[in-house]
This record gives C-alpha cells, structure tokens and sequence, in this order.
C-alpha cells in the first residue's frame, strides 16, 4: 500500500472518530435543545474546527510515523549502504504532488460533490416533508462528512487499483 | 469504432540496464513523485506525454522504446 493511501486512510479514520465524538454528543443530555439553532450553530462550528485541529495533529503524527517505518524498512533491507538522508528523500518523492494526484483528487472530489448534492436536496425535502430546521442541519452536515469519507475511499481505491485514464479505450 | 489499446512499458528493463537505477532515482530525474513511477511501470497509471517524454529523457532513448501500445 502506497504512503498516500495510508495517509487517506489515517485522514479518514480521524475524520470518522470526529463524527462518532460529534454525533456521542448531540445525542447527550449536554446538547442545546432542537429549537435553540444558535447553540447548534455554535456546535456545528466548534466540530469543525475540532476536526480541523485533529486531521493536523493526526497528520504530524502520520509523517512521523512513517519516517520511522521507512528507516526501519530501509535499514533492515540493506543497512551498509543506507544513507541518513535517505528517509527525507523517500518521504519527499512519495508525498510529491504530481499529475495523478491531480487526476485522482478531481475523479474522487467529484464523487465527494455529488454526496454534498445529495445531502443538499435530502436536507431540502426533510423540510418539504415538515422535518425541523435542525433535522435538515444535520442532514447538511452528514452529507459533508460523508463526502469527505467517500472522497477518501475513493482516492484509496484509485491509488491502489489503478487509474489508468479513460482516453486510452 | 476504435479499438481499445493496451499501453505496455520497458522502465524495469532500461532501470536494470541503467546500472540498477532505482524508482526513486528515476522519480526524482522525472520529477514525478515515486508512488507514480512504481504505478507505472506496473501497468496502473498511463502517464501523460509530458512524463512520458520526461522518462524517456532520463534513460535517453526515444520515447518508443519505453512505451508500446497494441491494439486488442
């Protein structure tokens, strides 16, 4: 497995425990009442700065992470010619953003927008259907952190199955 | 109706004869990154023709002997 892909799946897992604290939460005693939106507003808003702050951390502690594996992997495969700036230059070149990067970000965030589309229009017919605004929030901010779920599979996946680009049939 | 083409590569064979380059030696030379070099040379990623031409341009052969392509 590619360093890019362990890197989306750490992204995700931290992105995942983030809902689960969210959603221990709203389900608490703790949480604002269903009609006080302000307070919910706030929620929503401080979860997402948490979440910021926990993919930051948990990326620092990803990039160290694999410095550390590589090193051991390098050294043990041949420990006499293992150079000291070796490490930095495999985690340098396999981090490197190039064109398949590209490639694979625009195909897996177009399947991350659609989920946000859908949510979207789920949030809109929640209201049609006589759901409270709260409800249709919820509906909004669960497409969102869906999207960015999806959007991590899906790049997981192009990374290791191959994008070998639709042109080329 | 066109026919699909399977897009084949020689980069281990000109890495061998290259005195053994390594992937992260012809990632760094192309300025792609190593993860893109490894899924080329086994057949996952087609590059565009500008990393093509710039792989061609690190073992300095033309561009047709790295890549081959057949219609199926």
């Amino acid at each position: 497995m590619t360093l890019k892909s362990k890197r989306n799946i750490t992204s995700m897992a931290a992105g995942v425990a983030t809902a689960v604290g969210y959603i221990i939460y709203a389900l608490s005693n703790a949480a604002p009442n269903s009609d006080d939106l302000k307070a919910w507003a706030i929620v929503m808003l401080v979860s997402i700065g948490i979440a910021v702050g926990i993919q930051i951390v948990t990326q620092i502690a990803f990039h160290i992470a694999a410095s550390v594996g590589i090193a051991v992997k390098e050294g043990k495969k041949d420990c006499k010619t293992f150079e000291r700036g070796t490490v930095e230059r495999i985690i340098k070149s396999e981090l490197k953003e190039d064109e398949r990067d590209k490639r694979i970000t625009l195909k897996a965030s177009h399947i991350g927008y659609s989920c946000v589309g859908i949510g979207f229009m789920a949030g809109l017919i929640a209201l049609a259907c006589g759901a409270i605004a709260l409800t249709a929030l919820h509906i909004f901010l669960g497409a969102c952190f869906l999207a960015a779920f999806v959007d991590g599979v899906m790049s997981v996946f192009l990374y290791e199955k191959g994008n070998r680009g639709e042109e080329c049939k | 109706m066109s026919d699909k083409l399977t897009i084949t590569n020689n980069i281990r064979k000109l890495r061998f004869f290259a005195n053994e380059m390594t992937q992260l030696e012809l990632a760094e030379k192309t300025g792609a990154s190593r993860s893109t070099i490894i899924a080329v040379e086994a057949g996952k990623y087609t590059p565009s023709l500008d990393l093509a031409f710039r792989i061609a341009a690190a073992f300095g052969v033309p561009i047709g002997e790295v890549f081959e392509s057949k219609a199926e």
